[in-house]
């Protein structure tokens, strides 16, 4: 297997390194809107993109689709894929794609990779950083009745097989699987590499597919939204004791000192 | 079999084992079980899938009304494929209005692929879960946007499959009523697991949930100078505490000086020791949604503004290495 056909399925989300306060919750449509935050392509997905680049580095003829879906995608932000060396970025926007839940999402990426054959393996992240729910590559799976591997920290094809290391409680199983696979990647798999403001304005002029739901001849019937009844800020806060000290090293042994006091040692 | 109970009024628990026991966190999914068939009058069922599963199905059914032991050869390693097979029989024959599960590494594969198969809803990681009193709706309460909110989720179709996050439910306390303990034998076709497990690697076998006192590091703690500084806390702490163990937020794990099973938070471990010492760092929700259980949180930071002082109990000022390196060695000449 020379030539690889590979898939990213990619997701944009508001930064989730951004800060707390920039995430404003409207209570009216029950959303969560990012104030000053630009989006940016899920950093799971990023990883994957980077197992995708890192298959492709061994071979070199392969070719890499990005997909991604939303109802309001910037194309600056997911040309980025290309810039990193993807060769193809198609995108699925469509008000009808606003506020799907997974199993709906999974079923218009579903359609549209169909579209896109062949495919010898499929990327995603594991989870997405606004709902962090973890299903939808996985079902993208089902869908497509695709065997799966969840949570890989490394990606690497060999004599017509993929193997996958996936991350478990002890360590890491290597498991062989056959193509086309679908494989979910953690952050363990590496950070996407170095984009230069060169190479993405090289990509800047680039073509994109951009098609929607009819494009897909997707059934209306099987778009449903997730149903939120309520959001809130989420608290932890504690009152904290600072403790004192003329120098660090005195801190330190106050600190030793007052858990004594207060019994936690 | 299985007893006339009304149909749709099970709640399934999926209990699962450690070392041949039944693993701590499947008592907190039994406590939330209880509490949901409680609400409907339903009974409280539970599975134990795996293999040679006979102590742990008797250990178990002193919390359930009825046990199902699903025993095979081809259960004693996990696979989502043949798992959620056996889980899909089991639903045939019981016909579950709602399964729980925890919130491990193994059910992040198991509860999407089970969930498509039986045509359940599906919510991962909930700290919530009820049925709404006026339709009989379930709500799904879980972090969203690493942690910055919290989401309730109404599903409105049966049946329902969700994912708890671990020490977020209270475990169930034993009853004196004995469950009624059913061997239910599925179809197993090895087939059906597609891909090929060749090597199982452990890298360290830790349990970071048992931990009594854990210290963390983070970004701060840059290299392995550093680390080596944090377990030397750790040892000194070995004359206070029972079981200590390192643990890292992410930045340590990415940077690969700290292997994934050490990492806590929402992609992590969730833990809730007595005591915790974040070292390094800045305190990002997805870090800090994995201490909330923690007894008492300390801080050593070298900013003042850092947001992990707002969420801890005592909180130090300054480099972390020299503060740390008094601290220990203090806590070794405390006795």
């Amino acid at each position: 297997m020379k030539r690889i056909h590979i898939i990213v399925c990619v997701k944009q989300v508001p930064d989730p390194e951004g800060p707390a306060e920039s995430f404003k919750i409207d209570p009216d449509s029950k959303e969560i809107v990012p104030v000053g935050l630009p989006p940016v392509i899920n950093p799971f997905d990023e990883n994957a993109l980077e197992a995708a680049l890192c298959v492709k580095g061994t071979y070199p003829a392969s070719r890499i689709t990005v997909i991604s879906m939303g109802q309001k995608l910037s194309q600056p932000v997911l040309r980025k894929a290309l810039a990193a060396g993807a060769d193809d970025l198609i995108l699925l926007a469509d008000q009808k794609f606003k506020h799907l839940d997974s199993p709906s999402t999974a079923y218009v990426l579903s359609n549209a990779i169909k579209k896109n054959v062949p495919y010898d393996l499929i990327l995603t992240g594991r989870q997405a950083g606004d709902w962090d729910f973890g299903i939808t590559g996985l079902l993208i799976a089902e869908m497509l009745q695709l065997p799966s591997i969840n949570l890989a920290q490394k990606v690497e094809i060999k004599n017509d097989a993929i193997f996958v290391e996936r991350l478990t409680r002890y360590g890491y199983e290597l498991i062989k699987a056959p193509v086309p696979v679908v494989v979910t990647v953690g952050g363990e798999a590496g950070e996407l590499r170095y984009i230069s403001v060169r190479s993405l304005q090289a990509v800047s002029g680039k073509p994109v597919k951009v098609y929607n739901a009819e494009d897909l001849q997707l059934d209306p019937q099987k778009l449903t939204t997730r149903k939120i009844i309520e959001l809130s800020a989420f608290h932890a806060q504690r009152e904290c004791k600072f403790i004192e000290g003329e120098s660090f090293q005195e801190r330190g042994e106050n600190l030793a000192l007052t858990l004594r006091r207060d019994k936690i040692i | 079999m299985a007893k006339a109970i009304e149909k749709h009024m099970r709640i399934l628990v999926l209990a699962e084992m450690e070392d041949r026991k039944l693993a701590s966190n499947a008592l907190e999914l039994l406590g939330a079980g209880r509490g949901l068939a409680d609400q409907i009058a339903g009974s409280l069922c539970v599975a134990v899938l795996g293999h040679e599963i006979g102590d742990v199905s008797h250990e178990v059914a002193y919390f359930a009304d009825e046990i199902y032991s699903l025993d095979h050869t081809l259960f004693a390693n996990f696979d989502p494929q043949l798992y959620s097979s056996a889980l899909i029989q089991l639903h045939e024959h019981i016909n579950f209005k709602m399964m729980l599960m925890s919130q491990t590494l193994e059910n992040l594969s198991l509860a999407p692929v089970t969930a498509f198969k039986i045509g359940a809803q599906v919510i991962t990681d909930c700290i919530r879960v009820a049925f709404e009193a006026e339709t009989g709706h379930l709500l799904c309460t879980k972090p969203v946007y690493g942690a910055k909110f919290l989401s309730t989720f109404k599903l409105e179709k049966e049946p329902y499959l969700v994912t708890l996050r671990p020490k977020a439910f209270e475990p169930i306390k034993p009853s004196s009523k004995l469950g009624e303990i059913i061997h239910f034998d599925p179809v197993v076709d090895k087939k059906l697991s597609k891909v090929e497990v060749i090597e199982n690697v452990k890298q360290e076998i830790i349990s970071l949930n048992k931990a009594n006192a854990i210290v963390s590091g983070g970004r701060g703690v840059k290299n392995s100078e550093g680390l080596h500084q944090l377990k030397e806390l750790v040892e000194a702490l070995r004359r206070h505490f029972l079981k200590v163990e390192l643990g890292a937020s992410r930045p340590l794990v990415d940077a690969r000086l700290v292997p994934p099973s050490r990492q806590i938070g929402l992609t992590g471990e969730k833990v809730a020791p007595e005591l915790y010492i974040a070292v390094g760092i800045s305190g990002s929700l997805q870090h800090i949604t994995g201490i909330l259980g923690a007894k008492t949180i300390i801080a050593i930071n070298s900013d003042p503004k850092a947001h992990i002082f707002q969420v801890a109990d005592y909180g130090v000022i300054g480099n972390f290495e020299e503060v740390v390196r008094a601290l220990a060695k203090r806590l070794e000449d405390l006795s």
